[in-house]
């Protein structure tokens, strides 16, 4: 650490640092902008190699890779392989399985995300209605959803679901005139993505309840009361004084499950037993099938492009936010 | 790695401090509340939590079941005869001590590289404007959004023909391979929480201090890493979560001899059959840590991922 500081300190302090306290605020910035000109970038230089290399490169190289032809054969051999142009690219989107699998993830991002947020927003609003006992049960019991590994998560669902000896079967069976013993919930996909559903959204809302009640604290309790007092409705209330204030919230908050969502990987993978069946498949699960299962790496390289390609409008939309944030500051 | 283990008592105490104050005017609303309302909303918090939970209080009632009751028709809501013997499965299946201990080393070069990498280069950010801080700033931010699983393949390319000049490594299958990669994979959000912690300690500090006769460096190791301190802890444990729970790069890049827990889960799941009652003591032992960690700085998750959005 003090390799790096130790030049990067000396710097601006030759050409009279006392002075620059004199007058602070203003004149401030624009010296420390001529004279520490390496300092920020010696600090920086690390964490940006570091990216660089493990990021970066391998962004290219994706990008590179996804315009050739690379097989078993050649990740063996480490010969270069031969380069195909956008052949990988046709094949990619002249494949209707392909789009039966984009259709497949923008549905459930839509689905889920929908009923996450919705589900979140009722949840923090109940939060805010029910007494402190029960609010703190229900911090509690959100929290201990919140803090589990995905994937534990989803190991859970599937035992929960399990065919034989799972509850959900169990329970369902009680229910009068239903037999669901020895139900198999992922022979109808639409079942299926339900189970999928259920759990990302159960691992979703405490995140988004715990985040949308933290903003609900901000709304003015004066300006509700007022309203109230005034005759509004709650629902009046809310679509005009709750959701216009919270909206900057609502709309980070939606984006960010959005990309999460979209990415779905783990639910899917390990509810299918690591070898989902092409109703299952998710544009994450099919790059990393057609890669590493089939050994296409270009071809699971092209996908993953078309991926962050699909996703580029939420993402630049989010980074625009948080770059605002990271300007104020 | 002390410190995060030495100092959780500041970052847990002072989210105890402020709800205890909101405790006292936390904008509920009372005017035009009923009683039945207030009962209505009651019973549907409660059922909202059980809910919530029955997935977690599932887990803990199969582990502690003995083997004949968990793969029973009749699944019991107790376990009538409560017992261990799943942890103890878990702990003598093979590789379980192996992958835990390979899970602890890489997170904790992981997390311990990142913190030390990214206060450096949230330094730069927070406390300097300099040309280029934006194209950092913009450079952090994408990559926290660029899918990871996206880059395996090259990923798993590059590091098996790591060519330092005068030697060439084979990284895959290694633990110093993975433990760099998830460096980098929790890298970008480190640099951006404490970027944040840093700009919120005021400059007038470091001025005054510099006044004093302290040089930049003194500054940034005896003002700014001080006061850091809270930033770092939360930062680290969040750090440590994610490592901690990647399962997808280590299942891809290493034998099972060189995985961690999680990837360990997910092997028990395919290769073995299910051993349910096993496989969920598995679970648990291996949420222990996350969850522990977790509850300690909840509060600073939150904030992070959403911070600004909602201004106070």
């Amino acid at each position: 650490m003090s390799v790096v500081d130790s030049p990067a300190t000396r710097r601006p302090r030759d050409p009279g640092g006392p002075r620059q306290n004199r007058v602070p605020g203003h004149v401030a910035p624009r010296r420390r902008k001529r004279n520490s000109g390496l300092v920020p970038w010696a600090l920086a230089v690390p964490a940006l190699v570091l990216i660089a290399a493990l990021l970066g490169y391998p962004l290219v190289r994706m990008l590179v890779l996804s315009f050739q032809n690379m097989r078993l054969r050649e990740l063996i051999s480490g010969r270069t392989p031969p380069w195909v142009g956008f052949d990988q690219y046709t094949r990619v989107l002249t494949d209707e399985v392909f789009w039966a699998v984009v259709g497949r993830t923008v549905a459930f991002t839509v689905v889920s995300v929908l009923i996450s947020v919705i589900g979140g927003l009722s949840i923090a609003l109940l939060m805010r209605r029910v007494t402190r006992g029960v609010r703190l049960f229900m911090v509690i019991a959100m929290m201990f959803v919140w803090a589990l590994p995905q994937l534990v998560a989803a190991q859970i669902f599937r035992w929960m679901t399990d065919s034989d000896f799972g509850v959900v079967n169990y329970l369902i069976d009680k229910l009068p005139g239903v037999n669901y013993q020895n139900h198999s919930w992922f022979v109808n996909p639409w079942q299926g993505w339900s189970v999928i559903t259920a759990l990302v959204v159960w691992a979703g809302i405490p995140f988004l309840a715990i985040t949308l009640n933290a903003g609900l604290t901000q709304v003015p309790k004066e300006l509700l009361e007022a309203a109230t007092v005034d005759g509004a409705t709650p629902w009046q209330s809310l679509r005009n004084i709750i959701l216009p204030i919270l909206k900057p919230l609502i709309t980070i908050v939606t984006t960010l499950s959005v990309i999460w969502n979209f990415g779905l990987f783990t639910q899917a993978w390990v509810l299918r037993d690591g070898h989902p069946e092409p109703q299952f498949q998710t544009l994450a699960t099919y790059s990393y099938t057609q890669a590493f299962g089939q050994a296409r790496y270009s071809l699971g390289s092209a996908i993953a492009v078309i991926t962050v390609l699909l996703m580029l409008g939420v993402m630049i939309f989010y980074i625009r936010q948080m770059f605002r944030i990271g300007e104020v500051d | 790695m002390v410190a995060p283990a030495a100092t959780p008592t500041p970052a847990s105490t002072v989210p105890l401090k402020r709800r205890k104050s909101k405790a006292v005017d936390d904008g509920v609303i009372t005017v035009g509340r009923s009683r039945s309302g207030t009962i209505l909303a009651n019973t549907a918090g409660v059922l909202f939590s059980v809910v919530m939970l029955f997935p977690v209080y599932w887990v803990l009632n199969t582990a502690f079941k003995p083997a004949d009751e968990v793969l029973a028709l009749e699944p019991g809501f107790w376990p009538s005869n409560p017992t261990f013997d799943n942890f103890i499965s878990a702990f003598k299946a093979p590789l379980f001590l192996q992958d835990m201990l390979n899970g602890v080393i890489i997170t904790l070069l992981a997390v311990a590289g990142a913190l030390v990498v990214g206060f450096l280069g949230a330094l730069a950010i927070a406390r300097f404007s300099f040309y280029g801080r934006k194209a950092i700033i913009l450079v952090v931010l994408v990559v926290q959004l660029v899918p990871f699983l996206a880059l395996l393949i090259p990923l798993f390319l590059m590091l098996q023909n790591v060519n330092l000049g005068f030697k060439k490594f084979d990284l895959t299958d290694s633990l110093i391979g993975v433990s760099i990669t998830y460096l980098v994979l929790i890298l970008p959000y480190t640099i951006w929480t404490l970027r944040g912690f840093i700009s919120g300690i005021p400059r007038e500090l470091d001025e005054a201090a510099m006044i004093d006769g302290c040089t930049r460096a003194q500054v940034f190791w005896r003002i700014i890493l001080p006061l850091t301190g809270p930033g770092l802890v939360a930062t680290s444990v969040y750090g440590f979560i994610q490592a901690w729970n990647e399962f997808i790069i280590i299942n891809t890049l290493n034998s099972p001899e060189k995985q961690n827990l999680m990837a360990w889960l997910l092997q028990n799941q395919t290769t073995r059959g299910t051993a349910w009652g096993p496989l969920m003591a598995g679970a648990i032992i291996t949420s222990i840590p996350v969850v522990v960690f977790f509850l300690i700085i909840q509060r600073n998750i939150a904030t992070g991922l959403t911070a600004g959005a909602v201004k106070g």
